[in-house]
């Protein structure tokens, strides 16, 4: 029996300190010892199975949690039984025998549900994969980056959960192998795995990006790349209002070469302080890809400018005294972030993986972002910062670029994404700024969608706007995958139902 | 002598005051490559200046068959302000530690 339960119903929080449940009775799900994966995630199915059977007898609703990440309550309700998937965290080779004609199963592993993106990268590098794309941090559960809409950060590239081949999800009605409608995996695998294959492309793209609410995840095909080499500069530059225009554009060979290094970036962060971000100077990060090669001096995550969220020490200075927000702020960024390498110091290099951080819990974190599109940029940015900092925002703003990421109720949904996060200390007055610039937003009829996983305070309604037509199908797949509301129900919080994603 | 007497009461209490925010201070020691499981805590009071210690409850802990991943040593506002009122003899400490959750070998599908 692979799942067991972790003594009395009581209270729980979560990894950032930032959620609490009262009354929760917790289960964690455990990896065994089976031969093959196939058998062990088979055996595992099944436990949950019953479990969700026995959770409906006791009219309990169930959240699955992966790391606890999340710093917003989404993934979490009380009176609830909460499922710990952390000890599931196996991975596995996928042999070419096991993928359907045409399928390269090189790049593919099969991964626990409750595997770090952490463990899945040094599993990955380990066989010279990489993969290709992740947020800031690594110490999320892969399984649970996806099911959040984990933005990636890499320009050409979209979400953490764009990796997905396919997904074993478990419901009371029984296991489901999802995949897209051209297949992946055999069906003789599919069928060792306990599971009713089910192969269809708004199927697999609700269950990319599930927010929790479309059963229990217990594995997925992930897939990579060869792995490869980044140098990081990272710097303190004063960044000039036209250079807006040209990351608006998509040049950013252009802001790279005013900025670091005169070539093409994969990877371009700007964290700005919001008072006065064109007078103070502003962090920039940059990567640039490189082929893979062994002999490369490795660093530390520090020297590789790893860790990204240093500031919450100075929350309450920030609070009490306004006045002096913006130097304090500064005084921040200069303290909080890895300094260079810049572009005259020595290169540094790792892969893709050795430069993510598991940072420790950040007590009173705050984290909220917009995602619009690129084109705006240039306009919505300084109103942005403006809007914020007369309001009291206490954090620092952060700018990072993506590609449109895969999952119907992906946030990153415009062709060319602006990520702008607001991560910092928690206080009621920065939460309220935050406020302030969504209505700003709204009323300038600049599109963005915010993040599942951070303060979204978003309902029903305003989900069904933001996400338009595939929010339809994301319902009508949901509606397939649990046809009995009971079900859905089952899967369901308070907030998942305000956010009309569970009944 | 008034002033003396004045000077050596602002030091003590400078030195009361230093004391309690020093004693609020995270004591953290993690392992490099973190895999954590949930925080657990348990308050131990060191009773007689250190002579006998007693803990609130017994270390035992879930899932720490892996080990543990990091630990925290803390006091909370409110148990320094027991040290400071009891002068040492009661000393209640926050341990916090998250337990390793694991690093399995690569396996076969």
């Amino acid at each position: 029996m692979p799942l067991v339960r972790l003594g009395d119903e009581g209270r729980w929080t979560n990894y950032h300190g930032t959620g609490t449940c009262e009354a929760a009775t917790r289960f964690a799900l455990r990896s065994g010892d089976a031969p093959r994966g196939r058998d062990e995630i088979a055996i595992a199915a099944g436990s949950i199975q019953d479990w969700l059977v026995e959770a409906a007898a006791a009219k309990r609703r169930v959240r699955p949690l992966g790391a606890g990440w999340s710093p917003s309550n989404i993934n979490i309700a009380s009176q609830c039984w909460l499922l710990h998937t952390r000890r599931f965290n196996r991975c596995f080779l996928i042999d070419a025998a096991d993928v359907r004609p045409g399928v390269n199963a090189d790049g593919l592993m099969l991964v626990e549900a409750g595997a770090l993106v952490d463990e899945v990268s040094d599993k990955l590098e380990a066989q010279g994969r990489s993969l290709w794309t992740s947020g800031a941090g690594n110490g999320q559960t892969f399984a649970g980056a996806c099911a959040t809409g984990t933005h990636g950060s890499m320009i050409a590239h979209g979400g953490i959960q764009d990796h997905i081949r396919a997904v074993q999800i478990v419901t009371p009605a029984g296991t489901h192998w999802i995949e897209p409608a051209t297949g992946v995996m055999t069906d003789a695998f599919v069928a060792a795995t306990g599971s009713t294959v089910l192969r269809d492309d708004d199927l697999f793209a609700a269950v990319q990006l599930p927010v929790g609410s479309l059963g229990i995840i217990t594995a997925l095909v992930v897939d990579s790349v060869p792995k490869f080499l980044v140098r990081p500069i990272q710097n303190l530059r004063k960044v000039d209002r036209v250079a807006l225009d040209w990351l608006a554009a998509g040049d950013f060979r252009r802001f790279s070469a005013a900025y670091a290094l005169d070539q093409e970036p994969d990877f371009v962060q700007m964290i700005v302080n919001p008072y006065k971000p064109f007078k103070r100077p502003a962090m920039l990060r940059f990567l640039y890809r490189e082929p893979w090669r062994d002999d490369y001096p490795r660093a530390t995550p520090g020297q590789l400018g790893a860790g990204y969220d240093a500031l919450s020490l100075l929350g309450r200075l920030l609070d009490d005294y306004p006045w002096a927000r913006g130097a304090l702020l500064q005084f921040a960024m200069k303290q909080g972030y890895a300094s260079g390498p810049d572009v005259d110091a020595p290169p540094v290099y790792g892969s893709w993986g050795e430069g993510l951080d598991t940072h420790r819990p950040l007590a009173d974190l705050f984290n909220a972002s917009v995602t619009i599109e690129r084109a705006d940029l240039a306009h919505a940015f300084e109103l942005i910062c403006d809007v914020y900092a007369r309001h009291g925002g206490s954090t620092v703003v952060t700018v990072r670029f993506m590609a449109r990421a895969e999952g119907l109720l992906a946030p990153a949904r415009f062709p060319h994404n602006a990520v702008i996060d607001f991560d910092g200390p928690r206080s009621a007055r920065t939460a309220d700024a935050y406020a302030r610039v969504v209505e700003r937003l709204d009323a300038e009829g600049i599109a963005f969608t915010r993040h599942w996983a951070k303060s979204c305070r978003l309902d029903a309604a305003r989900v069904a706007a933001d996400y338009g037509e595939d929010f339809r199908r994301w319902r009508a797949a949901r509606d397939r995958l649990l046809p009995d509301p009971a079900h859905r129900a089952l899967f369901g919080s308070e907030v998942l139902d305000g956010l009309g994603l569970t009944c | 002598m008034m002033w003396v007497g004045w000077a050596l009461a602002a030091l003590g209490f400078a030195l009361l005051v230093g004391q309690y925010a020093a004693g609020q201070a995270d004591i953290f020691v993690s392992i490099a490559n973190p895999r954590p499981l949930d925080e657990e805590s348990m308050v131990v009071t060191l009773k007689g200046w250190g002579f006998a210690a007693q803990a609130a409850q017994p270390f035992v802990t879930p899932e720490s068959d892996h080990g543990l991943c990091d630990v925290r040593v803390f006091a909370t506002r409110r148990q320094m302000l027991i040290a400071i009122a009891t002068f040492g003899f009661l000393r209640p400490v926050t341990v916090a530690w998250r337990a390793h959750a694991g690093i399995l070998p690569l396996g076969d599908a």
